[in-house]
């Protein structure tokens, strides 16, 4: 992990079209490269809105973010090249088969061909999919396409990638790998960003974690260093309810 | 490039996984155009062949006129003709009741004496005329006057049809007419006998001696005559073409919904190019779409009796307009595709409006026949432009040249589409927040 601010965020504010409570209110935030950078927060905290406008799929109200060291208003296109998101929802078209869906979404990367081929044989084969390489998506099962959904945004090799909720719904074994193939990536160099709703696997993961409540940053920092600056909390996920409290949130 | 014939290839994946609904997308316009064809078709037909339309006929005159129109109204083979009714001859007040009911269409009433009344104006008349050029001074006869006339009464079925009205009047005309002159003609001859009895009057009765021959010139092929259908089938086509918009912009939302599109718009590639690629294969949809439906007109409508479609010889012409004509209609579809948010609020939208479009580009009417205000507004809609770059190609034997203002007009209103579609895309964000 060096001290390369990769992500830098500044007063970043998001009032969606129709709402007057603003979904996020002014985060900042520096990510640093090689980092595996947990964005933590009950729903409807503003995760997804913050990823969302890294990303160019929403306009911010307000604030500012540069993503190695371009503007995300203006180099939207060049930052698109170098980066690569796992939404939320699995996006795939549901009547093509896996193969077809990362060879077309490999190609909106500008990757095609023989590399195209192997970048795919090696995605599916970390996921212990080569089998339904040629199943329609929508005769899969909610695990293939989580993972399926997961290979689609990394066959550019991004230098930053971004997940949202990666490990949701799905099972043990699925998400041990996930994990794996994520930490073995960061080893390679690549920055990840990722949402979760799991303490403990955010406790392990990351180097460090934002918690975010209401729009606000509430906590940031490395985790096991958290947890030992309030040693009363034992855990990441007590300390997380104690920042957040225990109220539901819609 | 190799992105656009990446999306081309997944677009056209997509339709082909879905062969039922593929197979709809073709067959449906072509059944459609046939079905249309043929119950107008038949309806017209009826209208000349068989004589089914009935007419009630009461005859108070019992002479000559009301005589010739009976014999008239039966050699136009378009009406039956009822005098009576089980037996009972069909009176004033009868034949009232059965069309206020609605059992008739039509009751034509020729008033007691009205022979009478013809045969003595036209007496006076011809005698005025021979006796004035016996006796052209101090004539008592010139000074006559015949003010009577006749009034035949046509009781209509209030529900009728107007060209089916029209149609009737214009017979009854033209027989009371014919029967006027040859009266005439007869009270001539009687009174010349009168007057030179070594006259002889011709033996041939008053025939009618000016006649109408319809010629419809259409290039060098002056025979193609235009039936409804040969009008007909490029408007339904076109109708069904435009239609593109419910499978077009479904594609678009549901792409949208299974997030999908959101994929992309985290990608470097441009939305246009997307959307291209889409127009790219229906576009090829449509051209299929219209030369089955043509292909329908050709070979299939004339095993049921219907005259072959004619399409003229343009080929190149033909293909060019059915290009930019899917164009427009994808274009249209784009621009509804990007705004509406709901499956419903697309379908609901491009149904009526391509409803609308097709009715005021006189698809339906022809646009002669509309109002004046309208007929200004059906040079607007494209599907008029379409309309009537086909019929020209098709029965007037244009050149692409005489058609480039309908493919001007097509293409300019494509890509004002496509434009409304990027201007909305970049002023509202990618996922409709
Ligand atoms: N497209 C949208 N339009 C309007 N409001 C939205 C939209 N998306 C999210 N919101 C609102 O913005 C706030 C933040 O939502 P966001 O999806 O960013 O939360 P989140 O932290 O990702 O939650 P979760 O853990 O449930 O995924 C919520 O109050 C949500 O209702
Ligand atoms: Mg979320």
């Amino acid at each position: 992990m060096s001290e390369k601010v990769i992500i830098e965020i500044r007063d970043l504010v998001k009032i969606y079209k129709g709402s007057d409570e603003p979904a996020i209110k002014g985060i900042s935030l520096d990510i640093f490269q090689g980092e595996i950078f947990g964005l933590l927060g009950p729903n409807g905290a503003g995760k997804t809105t913050t990823i969302s406008i890294l990303c160019g799929l929403f306009h911010a109200t307000s604030g500012s973010a540069r993503i190695d060291g371009m503007d995300i208003h203006s180099h939207l296109n060049e930052i698109k090249r170098i980066i690569g998101v796992v939404p939320q929802d699995v996006a795939l078209y549901p009547t093509l088969t896996a193969w077809e869906n990362l060879t077309f979404f490999g190609n909106m990367y500008g990757i095609r061909g023989i590399k195209l081929k192997e970048k795919i044989a090696e995605g599916l084969s970390v996921f212990g999919l080569e089998k339904h390489a040629n199943k329609k998506i929508a005769n899969c099962s909610g695990g293939i396409k989580r993972r399926i959904n997961l290979i689609a945004g990394l066959l550019h090799e991004p230098k930053v990638i971004f997940l949202d909720e990666p490990t949701v719904g799905i099972d043990v074994q699925s998400r041990v790998v996930i994990l794996d193939y994520l930490k073995e990536l960061n080893h390679k160099g690549t920055t990840v960003i990722y949402t979760s709703h799991y303490m403990e696997e955010a406790e392990k993961l990351c180097s460090r974690v934002v918690i975010i409540d209401r729009g606000t940053v509430v906590s940031m920092g490395n985790p096991r260093e958290l947890v030992a600056e309030h040693p009363e909390f034992k855990d990441l996920e007590n300390i997380f309810l104690h920042l957040t409290g225990k109220d539901l949130r819609d | 490039m190799f992105k656009f014939f990446s999306a081309c290839r997944k677009e056209s994946l997509i339709l082909i996984r879905d062969l039922a609904g593929l197979v709809m997308l073709f067959i449906m316009p072509m059944i459609m155009v046939m079905i249309l064809a043929l119950v107008q078709e038949q309806g017209w037909s009826s209208l000349s062949k068989d004589p089914s339309i009935p007419v009630l006929l009461v005859d108070e005159d019992h002479d000559t006129l009301g005589a010739k129109i009976q014999d008239g109204l039966k050699s136009s083979n378009i009406f039956k003709i009822f005098t009576s009714i089980e037996g009972k001859p069909i009176t004033r007040e009868f034949a009232k009741e059965k069309i206020a009911k609605g059992s008739y269409n039509v009751a034509v009433i020729i008033p007691k004496g009205s022979t009478k009344i013809i045969r003595h104006k036209v007496q006076v008349m011809v005698t005025q005329i021979v006796s004035g050029i016996m006796m052209p001074v101090d004539n008592p006869f010139l000074d006559i006057q015949s003010n009577d006339s006749i009034n035949i009464i046509i009781y209509f079925d209030p529900g009728i049809k107007g060209t089916f009205k029209y149609a009737f009047m214009a017979t009854m005309k033209e027989y009371s007419m014919f029967i006027e002159s040859s009266m005439i003609f007869g009270s001539f001859n009687t009174e010349l006998k009168k007057m030179f009895p070594q006259y002889r009057p011709p033996k041939t009765e008053y025939k009618e001696s000016v006649f109408f021959t319809e010629i419809f010139p259409a290039g060098k092929d002056e025979k193609a005559v235009p039936s409804t259908t040969q009008h007909n089938i490029p408007a339904w086509a076109l109708f069904a073409m435009f239609f593109i918009v419910i499978p077009m912009t479904g594609s678009m939302i549901k792409e949208r919904d299974e997030g999908s599109m959101i994929r992309i718009y985290t990608m470097p590639v441009s939305y246009f190019i997307i959307f291209m690629a889409k127009v790219s294969v229906y576009a090829v949809v449509c051209i299929i779409q219209f030369i089955l439906m043509m292909l329908a007109g050709k070979f299939i409508l004339p095993l049921a009796g219907i005259p072959s479609l004619t399409i003229g010889s343009n080929y190149m012409g033909i293909l060019l307009m059915m290009i930019v004509s899917s164009l427009a209609a994808l274009g249209f579809s784009i621009a509804v595709g990007t705004i509406a948010r709901t499956h419903q609020q697309a379908a609901a939208f491009g149904v009526v409006s391509v409803v609308v479009l097709s009715a005021l580009g006189g698809l339906w009417v022809p646009v002669y026949l509309m109002p004046e205000f309208m007929r200004n507004l059906a040079t607007w809609s494209p599907l008029n432009w379409a309309h009537v770059g086909f019929i020209d190609l098709f029965l007037r034997d244009a050149t692409i040249v005489d058609v480039i203002p309908q493919m001007a007009k097509l293409l300019a209103f494509f890509i004002v589409m496509i434009s409304a579609a990027l201007f909305y895309r970049r002023i509202n964000s990618p996922i409709n927040s």
